[in-house]
């Protein structure tokens, strides 16, 4: 019922020919295979052999209690983004569905074009907001509601801020979609049939929505567990999430091995994530 | 299958021709990878202009320097960066790693370089100062002039900026302010610089690039902390009201060296001959702000921009330690990090 109107619907007719429509995406397939296959299996093969063949670089990752702590940093964030970002976006998602078109035209359009503005951009206007010097701190400065600067930046409090804003949308489009195929008229039934407001929002709307946002949500939380630049400039090093952590191994440090163990109980997460998800909302309903 | 072979035969063409047209694309022309900004901009007009002027070689501007993808490059064959720019530590591990291709001193002239800032694979770009940069507006008139100062949040209350990645100068610097005497710095005590650190680590705001410790010192986000001495020269050249002090200002270079496996070596060694000439060294300082490596490059240059380069600070001077950080990279590295993170 969910999937009609989502883009990436999996369950296309050429899909459902079976062997004949296989060829077609084969190009695409030698991509991947070429571009993160491959590439994986390198790092993998790289974690536990260098420096000496064995299992050392997984050792050290486990244990080591700053690299734990930089993992539990990353779900901590990634939790969080994912919570405000639900919270944010589902009356959004339900406003773009129900709007007159004109707004709701108007109100997709912001959300897009948000999303093609450049990423650092929007991280270092965050910054200029955000900072002790900033244009919020000023202003309440001035309105003399506090009188030392709100530590709005460097910590948890900046991160989640910068990461909810560029995630919001990929919650918002999937839960309109899952929205807008709702028929309207169930809602009428349901108040016909005497729920109150709120039992038709928890009975009827919240189920109804459940795969949307559990698409959503899943999307939001996987793509914060990579993330890089915005924690990297939003956040403290006290914050530091797993992809930083990498860089400085990659880039800094050259351990190789080591990052491609980090990089490895990243991917494995990600992916037992993704299952569990699937076990939960099955293949179609986990997209849309 | 057939159509599947043909595509893939098409996908093979392509990549050989993409192949084929950079290769073509490589004959005359160097790659040169620097830091990007106002640094990277006085290097071009200070060094690869005149060297295509006079070679014929063009030189194609990349960057950042990025140590992580320079490895990769070496490791895969596959090097397009023919002189890259990068930090004097890693200069010196690099080398030890067989990652960069020793100096052809029969192109570079070794005597004209300071002794400081040469070394079997690599030759200074330029040499830099850290020193204490502060905004008076933000610290209400009071001048800071030692280390000592920017960990005394007393008397200079408000956040402090140190470099973010590990490399020589923080560590130094904790040290200096708790009373070592300079000439005692090495080797490094680790446990006392962490621990002097962590009297003022929930006051630190790390930056990791030049531009944004200019951000943070000219909004006063940070009106006190260690800078390259360029970024402030270029701060108050725009205008902006910074100060500094040169008091026990730490010195290093940045390094110009080559990868291993570099398929134009030798136009490489022609552009860091040019780059590190009198000339050239004197016209980059002149736009930077940082000091030349050649010491021929002084003489050359206006009397009011020679006044301001690290090399007229150096009665209180002092040369941070290349060999014992290649030596000691990676176990203080991971000890830095692991620090940041807690």
């Amino acid at each position: 019922m969910t999937v009609t109107d989502v883009p990436m619907a999996p369950q296309s007719p050429a899909a459902r020919r079976g062997g004949r429509g296989f060829a077609p995406v084969l190009p695409a397939l030698a991509l991947v295979v070429l571009v993160f296959v491959i590439p994986v299996l390198a790092l993998l093969l790289r974690s536990v052999l260098e420096p000496a063949p064995g299992l050392q670089n997984y050792a050290t990752f486990f244990g080591s209690t700053t690299y734990l702590k930089v993992l539990g940093n990353t779900f901590l964030v990634a939790f969080t983004v994912t919570v405000v970002t639900v919270l944010l976006g589902f009356p959004v998602a339900w406003f773009l569905a129900i709007a007159p078109s004109f707004w709701s035209r108007l109100l997709f359009a912001i959300v897009i074009l948000s999303m093609w503005t450049n990423l650092l951009a929007r991280t270092y206007a965050w910054m200029v907001l955000l900072q002790r010097t900033g244009v919020i701190n000023r202003t309440l400065m001035n309105l003399g509601l506090i009188s030392e600067p709100l530590p709005l930046i460097n910590n948890l409090v900046g991160v989640t801020i910068g990461m909810t804003y560029i995630m919001l949308p990929f919650m918002i489009l999937p839960l309109h979609a899952t929205i807008r195929s709702i028929d309207p008229a169930i809602f009428q039934a349901a108040s016909l049939c005497g729920a109150s407001r709120f039992q038709a929002f928890t009975r009827v709307m919240l189920p109804l929505t459940a795969s949307g946002i559990a698409a959503g949500a899943l999307m939001v939380f996987v793509m914060s567990l990579g993330y890089f630049i915005t924690p990297a400039l939003l956040g403290g090093t006290a914050n530091m999430m797993l992809a930083e952590l990498i860089a400085q191994l990659v880039q800094s440090l050259l351990d190789w091995g080591l990052a491609g163990a980090a990089a490895l109980v990243l991917l494995v997460i990600t992916l037992a994530i993704y299952m569990v998800q699937l076990r939960f909302f099955g293949f179609g309903q986990a997209r849309g | 299958m057939s159509r599947t072979s043909r595509a893939l035969g098409i996908a093979a063409l392509a990549l050989a021709a993409g192949l084929a047209g950079a290769a073509v694309a490589q004959s005359g022309s160097i790659v040169f990878t620097s830091w990007g900004g106002t640094t990277q901009d006085a290097q071009k007009k200070s060094w690869a202009v005149p060297f295509t002027k006079e070679t014929g070689i063009t030189v194609k501007q990349d960057g950042p320097t990025d140590y992580g993808k320079l490895k990769a490059m070496v490791e895969s064959g596959n090097v397009s960066w023919d002189v890259v720019d990068v930090e004097a530590d890693f200069a010196a591990a690099a080398a030890k790693d067989g990652l960069i291709e020793p100096i052809d001193f029969s192109i570079v002239k070794r005597d004209e370089i300071d002794p400081r800032f040469v070394t079997d694979h690599a030759v200074g770009s330029f040499y830099y100062s850290f020193v204490l940069g502060f905004n008076p507006a933000s610290l209400k008139g009071k001048t800071p002039k030692s280390w000592a100062d920017v960990f005394d949040t007393k008397t200079f209350p408000g956040k402090r900026t140190f470099y973010k990645w590990s490399a020589p100068g923080v560590l130094e610097i904790a040290l200096l302010a708790d009373g070592v005497p300079a000439d005692k710095l090495y080797p490094l005590d680790l446990d006392r610089a962490f621990k002097k650190l962590d009297s003022i680590k929930k006051d630190i705001v790390w930056w990791g690039t030049g531009a944004q410790s200019q951000q943070l010192l000219a909004s006063g986000e940070a009106p006190i902390g260690q800078f390259w001495n360029g970024r402030i020269f270029a701060l108050q050249q725009s205008g902006e009201k910074v100060d500094l002090s040169w008091e026990q200002n730490l010195t290093a270079a940045d390094m110009l060296v080559v990868p291993k496996g570099s398929k134009n070596k030798e136009a490489a060694m022609k552009f860091i001959a040019e780059a590190t000439s009198p000339e050239g060294q004197a016209s980059f300082a002149t736009e930077s702000g940082y000091a030349p490596v050649n010491v021929k490059s002084a003489a050359l240059m206006p009397k009011d921009v020679a006044a301001n380069l690290p090399d007229k600070h150096t009665a209180s001077q002092i040369n941070l330690d290349m060999s014992y950080w290649a030596a000691h990279r990676d176990e203080i590295g991971k000890r830095w990090y692991a620090w940041q993170a807690e």
